[in-house]
């Protein structure tokens, strides 16, 4: 049942004892996006004189929510192109949050623009809705295409809202999502041959031009060119599958020159395992162990037809990871003690982070029964090794188990407050656990998490 | 959901602020002297068919130079009667685009009905066709130059 821990030191760097600076990229990142929204606004300004009549207010509201919808949906592409310096300094999730705030938002604007200039165009030319709207769509440059973009966004909306994502597929949703591509693509041109702030304002065009075709290369590149060059590089394949615990398996991952990838433990990769069934999806998984220059292991719990498909992987599978990523690294480290709370799943990474974090170290293994914890064989092994404290708690037998309450956390851990608490398990749990943390004292830029809700 | 409300309603207060700060009225469209230089129009005709410098007044129908807008070219001719505007016609407005051939379609004839009550080129602009007004009461005020009144 115990995994053999690698005898060949794990590759992960000169590690530092002393944890760092907080990094400024997530500032500088709202930064830049709230100042590229005032530039926006300023463009309106200064292109408008004077705001006459009714006709005049919708019309200028319709172009104030099209100038914002137009910018937002770069933004927007810009968050998810996996950049790798905001994805380590953001982390992967929280780009991932901010997209979905920020694509609500971001359609609501559009769909504001829309109402707001049928209305105040109809105001000016004295025209029905009706009849406006009809003339828009179908005699206005470039509107026919941008009226099937938003539609487009609206449909993206509808499949995202809470009620449908609940009982759509994961990957049948990630699918539709990519919607979004085209409906920017179509919505891109009316932008510019209608849009009153642009006629005649060649470096507002010029500009416009550049932050579309900026983000556009990022795109390409970060999410296309860089896996592609990288899954030829370093040709990964299954070298074994391994049960762990009912419903656990752990998968070997080998190739050549994994120290290239430069994975730090706590990160995780997008896998595309190329077989019948699993070639359509790249679902991400965290490094189960410390980077290793003869293999890769993620460890996985079958809770869905992809990951309960990967317990039958041949071995010799070809498979595509992209990545590294994720900001879940000793990277955040701010104090020189740590707490690693995990729940069921969300070991992995932590049992990564186990074994390399510098300092002293307390894991904090939940699950709902004895059975589950997978990989308790290692961590003991760790926790001896490394002379740190486990605690595992489970739900039944009631003798074993603790509330995540303030006060059961800090019994645990006494000096809680001091330490810099790395959380990972199910969206119930974690939230429970924040909550309980932050009653126990600990602040929230200790608290370092990675929700794989996306 | 409290969110959403909060954010919904920031947005339209700063909607609202921005529309309200600027100017709610038509700014007097820019009257500059009738220079050749200013309208750079090809083929600007000034065709003066029928004068007739008849006591009571000048008469006939004079053609403005083409003003060039952002949107387009703007032409006008007036047609006097005794020194009296009887008529202006909207000889081009900017075509190019649905748009402005929307706006020119209900700016033109109220310019004309302001034009014929003020008796000059000194009108308001349309709110909306801020472009097209400017070209067409200076269009106007060319023609007017040409009929000398």
């Amino acid at each position: 049942m115990t995994s053999t821990i690698p005898q060949v030191p794990a590759m992960t760097g000169p590690s530092r004892s002393a944890p760092r600076p907080p990094s400024p990229v997530p500032a500088l990142a709202h930064l830049l996006i709230w100042g590229g929204a005032a530039a926006v606004l300023a463009l309106w300004w200064s292109d408008t004189t004077s705001v006459v009549g009714a006709a005049g207010w919708f019309t200028g509201a319709g172009r104030i929510t099209g100038l914002l919808a137009g910018y937002a949906c770069a933004v927007l592409l810009l968050l998810m192109a996996r950049v790798p310096l905001l994805d380590r300094a953001v982390g992967t999730d929280r780009l991932a949050r901010w997209h979905a705030m920020g694509g609500r938002y971001t359609v609501s604007l559009a769909s504001a623009h829309v109402l707001l200039i049928i209305w105040g165009y109809s105001l000016e030319s004295h025209t029905g809705v009706v009849d406006q709207t009809t003339t828009l769509v179908l005699h206005y440059p470039d509107l026919l295409k941008g009226t099937i973009g938003y539609l487009l966004f609206l449909m993206t909306a509808l499949v995202s809202a809470r009620t449908v994502r609940r009982r759509v597929a994961y990957e049948t949703w990630h699918f539709l999502h990519f919607a979004t591509y085209l409906a920017v693509f179509l919505v891109f041109g009316h932008q510019l041959s209608n849009g009153a702030d642009f006629t005649g304002n060649r470096p507002a065009q010029l500009a416009w031009y550049t932050l579309y075709t900026g983000v556009a290369a990022l795109l390409a590149w970060y999410r296309f060119a860089v896996p592609a060059r990288r899954a030829m590089r370093h040709r990964l394949y299954v070298a074994e599958v391994r049960p762990e615990a009912p419903g656990v398996v752990s998968v070997y991952l080998s190739g050549s020159g994994l120290e290239g990838l430069r994975a730090e433990p706590g990160q995780f990769f997008r896998w595309r395992f190329l077989t019948r069934g699993m070639w359509w999806a790249a679902n991400p998984y965290s490094l189960s162990a410390a980077p290793h220059p003869a293999y890769l292991r993620i460890t996985v719990k079958a809770s869905g037809g992809h990951s309960t498909a990967l317990a039958r992987l041949v071995p010799g599978t070809r498979v595509l990871a992209e990545g590294p990523y994720g900001a879940f690294t000793a990277r955040r480290r701010r104090a020189r003690k740590t707490l690693l709370l995990g729940g069921g799943v969300g070991i992995t990474p932590l049992r990564t982070l186990f074994e390399t974090l510098p300092g002293e170290v307390t894991l904090i293994y939940r699950a709902r029964r004895p059975e589950d914890l997978a990989l308790r064989g290692e961590i003991d092994a760790l926790a001896a090794a490394r002379g740190a404290a486990v605690h595992y708690v489970v739900d039944e037998p009631a003798v074993y188990s603790s509330p995540l309450t303030p006060e059961a956390l800090r019994g645990l851990v006494p000096d809680l407050a001091e330490r810099d608490v790395y959380l990972c398990g199910p969206p119930g749990m974690t939230e429970a656990a924040v909550t309980a943390l932050r009653g126990a004292g600990v602040p929230r830029r200790r608290i370092h998490h990675e929700s794989f809700a996306f | 959901m409290r969110k959403a409300t909060v954010t919904t309603a920031a947005t339209a207060a700063g909607v609202i602020l921005l529309l309200s700060l600027k100017p709610h009225q038509n700014p007097a469209p820019a009257m500059t002297a009738p220079s050749p230089a200013s309208s750079s129009g090809t083929g600007a005709a000034s065709t003066s068919p029928s004068t007739t410098h008849a006591p009571g007044g000048t008469s006939g129908t004079f053609t403005g130079s083409v003003i060039n807008t952002a949107y387009g070219p703007v032409q006008v001719s007036v047609t006097l009667s005794h020194g009296r505007i009887t008529k202006v016609t909207a000889l081009r407005t900017p075509s190019d685009r649905p748009r402005s051939q929307q706006i020119a379609a209900s700016a033109v004839p109220q310019l004309t009905r302001e034009a014929l009550s003020a008796q000059s080129a000194h009108i308001d602009a349309v709110s909306g066709a801020t472009y097209t007004s400017e070209g067409y009461t200076r269009s106007l005020q060319s023609a007017l130059d040409k009929a000398g009144v």
